[in-house]
């Protein structure tokens, strides 16, 4: 299969077309011009395209020769018309692109903001309601909502195969922060909801969900959340996290209940104040607070209906973590090549194909 | 009475603020979005509860047959929507700079002479509370014949969120004669044009420093006479924090604001012992500096615009005059003495 990665310079991006080549198919990675594409790990394995998805006039002819659209590319920062801009109308454009190709699979990565966490039950699951006042939503939820929204309106009027996957929070080496543990304020590390479970789902383990959603025909037309399968309390990722970073940040366990009120407090002496004109600090928005909600998480639906398992445990996604940020050097041993003669990058590969040398 | 017709055309960064200001104005309805990215229109129009949107701005024309169209898009594409919008007999408040030439700016003038229409500039910081304020000292005749103007404009054009960072999507700034640099010399033209009037002769020194490797020019000055005084004018990709100061100095006052917040410092004249003069002095501006910081963090607090402020007070105005058969608060004679002072100060001749 030849696959189309847009986003494949981006962190999860690249976990996947590494992903991909080890199982033997043939990638096009989208990347932006800016991108140093010499430096990613695939040399020659894989053609690249550059373009930028807003304002690129050749987006057609990336999709050439392409079964399957792996749709990554976000904005993960900036203001809100940079987010709009890049995400949706992004978006909107490869699409309108993709419908004068012969592509007709299409895999969209979406996120886990874009469900109303406040109206989950005990457990956020493909079945939650997406967030019903979304415009109180930060802007990267609105464009995800929107992205989504419009990857499924043209998908049906072109009859494609649109899978959605949403991941919770992807983390890996270079992205070991997790902002929903909590806010951190000087030397205290707050943990908010003791007991919460992290939707957490490690870089690599992402990345082979794309994979399955690709290859698997019972994907097709299906909504995935995506978490590993162990639920990891906040307060043992702050502790983990905080030790490794040798930090010496004391860890404040939060009550949720008692932060949303606090949440629910401000907001309202804001907008008594101000008529409902009020603007206050996102951490005392209640919609925004909610993301800080104890509920529990599965990946039911992908291991029924695509059979998926974790590669990676949490206990060996942490020792890769850790020792990534650890090494001062690394030297890849010559890479391995799979069945059709591609290389495999080094950095994904098990470890044991990887010599660090350590201070 | 029926409420005023409004849409908007380009859903960028700066058309949340008009469609935001607009949304609680009486009397006006804001009919209609567009953008060439269709779903974000929709999504807009969504967002801010306007009725339709489009993605072809002459279709939106024909269908809305709006009152007024505001012109959000970047420079480079203003010439064509705003005759579009003229023809269709709207209308028009255009973001600065209005044309990337005189040239151009002196068609669209024509056009909406001819069409007895209101064209508008955004000279949002000349109708920011400070400015009026100096300008209402002018107008009373305390604060004596203004002789300079000051303003000097800092804001770092490669620091996060900067749309000019932007190395994938390059902005139509970049097209501009002084590249974004060019971006902002309306507003430094504008607060120029309300305190000195009209200018004679300019000089200019362009700087590229190299800190900022793709921006044509990262620094800027100028040397402007007037009619009735002279002015300093500057720009800084480099000093920090962002701000945007402007000193006036006239016969009897002299004042000092920072438009980023709304901070307004008087030195004046006062009938004490000059000796004690500055502790007067000093005094009234530690109590200025200090109200201006409570105010601007109250204003935050509420959600109220802080440095657009002027283009929110401007979009009233000129609403308000479209109500009333009043003149528009900005004149055609001061968008052609801006356009103008814009256009001498990219003359690459005129450089030191």
């Amino acid at each position: 299969m030849k696959v189309l990665v847009t986003g494949a310079s981006g962190f999860l991006g690249q976990a996947v077309v590494a992903a991909f080549l080890r199982r033997g198919h043939q990638v096009r990675a989208m990347v932006r011009p800016s991108a140093r594409a010499e430096e990613l790990p695939w040399g020659h394995s894989v053609e690249f395209f550059r373009a930028d998805l807003r304002v690129d006039s050749r987006l057609v002819d990336a999709f050439d020769g392409i079964d399957a659209l792996v749709h990554l590319a976000a904005c993960v920062i900036g203001d809100d018309a940079t987010h709009f801009t890049s995400t949706i109308g992004g978006t909107e454009r490869l699409l309108q692109a993709m419908a004068q190709s012969a592509t007709r699979r299409i895999i969209l990565a979406s996120s886990f903001s874009v469900y109303g966490w406040r109206e989950a039950r005990r457990t956020l699951d493909e079945s939650t309601p997406l967030a019903k006042d979304m415009y109180k939503c930060g802007a990267y939820a609105i464009a995800k909502i929107w992205q989504e929204r419009v990857a499924r309106r043209i998908s049906q009027t072109n009859g494609w195969d649109l899978t959605v996957m949403r991941p919770g929070v992807i983390w890996g080496p270079g992205h070991e922060l997790v902002t929903l543990v909590g806010p951190a304020f000087g030397p205290l590390q707050l943990v908010i909801g003791i007991g919460k479970q992290l939707p957490l789902t490690y870089v690599e383990n992402c990345a082979d969900c794309f994979v399955k959603a690709t290859e698997a025909p019972a994907a097709a037309g299906e909504t995935f959340n995506i978490v590993d399968e162990e639920g990891v309390t906040a307060w043992r990722y702050a502790a983990e996290y905080l030790r490794w970073r040798k930090s010496p940040k004391v860890r404040i366990p939060v009550p949720y209940s008692a932060g949303m009120l606090t949440a629910m407090f401000v907001a309202a002496c804001s907008r008594w104040l101000f008529k409902g004109g009020g603007k206050v600090p996102s951490l005392f928005m209640p919609s925004r607070f909610a993301l800080y909600r104890p509920l529990r998480f599965n990946c039911r639906k992908l291991k029924e209906r695509l059979g998926w398992e974790p590669p990676r445990s949490y206990q060996q996604a942490l020792e890769c973590v850790f020792r990534s940020q650890q090494q001062v050097a690394v030297t890849n041993t010559p890479r391995q090549q799979n069945a059709q003669g591609n290389q495999i990058p080094g950095e994904i590969e098990e470890n044991a194909q990887k010599t660090y040398r350590t201070s | 009475m029926p409420a005023i017709k409004a849409a908007l055309i380009g859903t960028g960064r700066i058309a949340q603020e008009h469609l935001a200001c607009v949304q609680q104005l009486p009397g006006v309805e804001m009919s209609g979005v567009c953008d060439r990215y269709g779903a974000v229109a929709e999504m807009t129009a969504e967002r801010f509860g306007v009725g339709a949107w489009f993605s072809d701005h002459r279709r939106m024309l024909e269908v809305l047959k709006p009152d007024v169209v505001h012109v959000t898009t970047p420079p480079t594409s203003h010439v064509p929507l705003v005759l579009d919008a003229l023809d269709a007999g709207c209308h028009v408040f255009v973001e600065k700079p209005i044309t990337t030439s005189y040239g151009d700016f002196l068609l669209l003038k024509t056009r909406a002479e001819e069409r007895r229409r209101f064209l508008i500039e955004d000279h949002n910081f000349t109708f920011n509370e400070p400015i009026r304020r100096i300008l209402g000292l002018m107008n009373s005749g305390e604060f004596g014949e203004v002789q300079h103007v000051d303003v000097f404009y800092c804001a770092s054009l490669l620091g996060a969120w900067s749309p000019f960072a932007d190395r994938n999507a390059t902005h139509p700034a970049f097209a501009l004669k002084g590249g974004p640099i060019a971006d902002i010399l309306p507003h430094l033209a504008s607060l120029t044009y309300v305190f000195v009037g009209p200018h004679i002769s300019v000089r200019t020194l362009w700087r590229r420093t190299g800190a900022a490797e793709h921006l044509p020019k990262d620094e800027f000055r100028a040397l402007v006479e007037a009619e009735r005084g002279t002015a300093t004018l500057g720009f800084s990709s480099h000093a920090q924090p962002n701000s945007i100061w402007v000193r006036v100095y006239g016969k009897k006052m002299q004042a000092e604001a920072n438009l980023m917040e709304p901070r307004l410092n008087i030195d004046r004249l006062r009938p004490c012992n000059p000796g004690l003069l500055p502790l007067r002095n000093g005094i009234q501006e530690s109590w200025d500096v200090g109200k201006g910081a409570v105010r601007g963090f109250w204003r935050r607090l509420a959600g109220r615009p802080l440095s657009n402020e002027g283009m929110w007070e401007l979009l009233r105005r000129t609403y308000a005059a479209l109500q009333t058969g009043a003149e528009p608060p900005v004149s055609m004679s001061q968008l052609d003495a801006v356009s103008r002072l814009v256009a001498d100060l990219t003359k690459e001749e005129l450089q030191f």
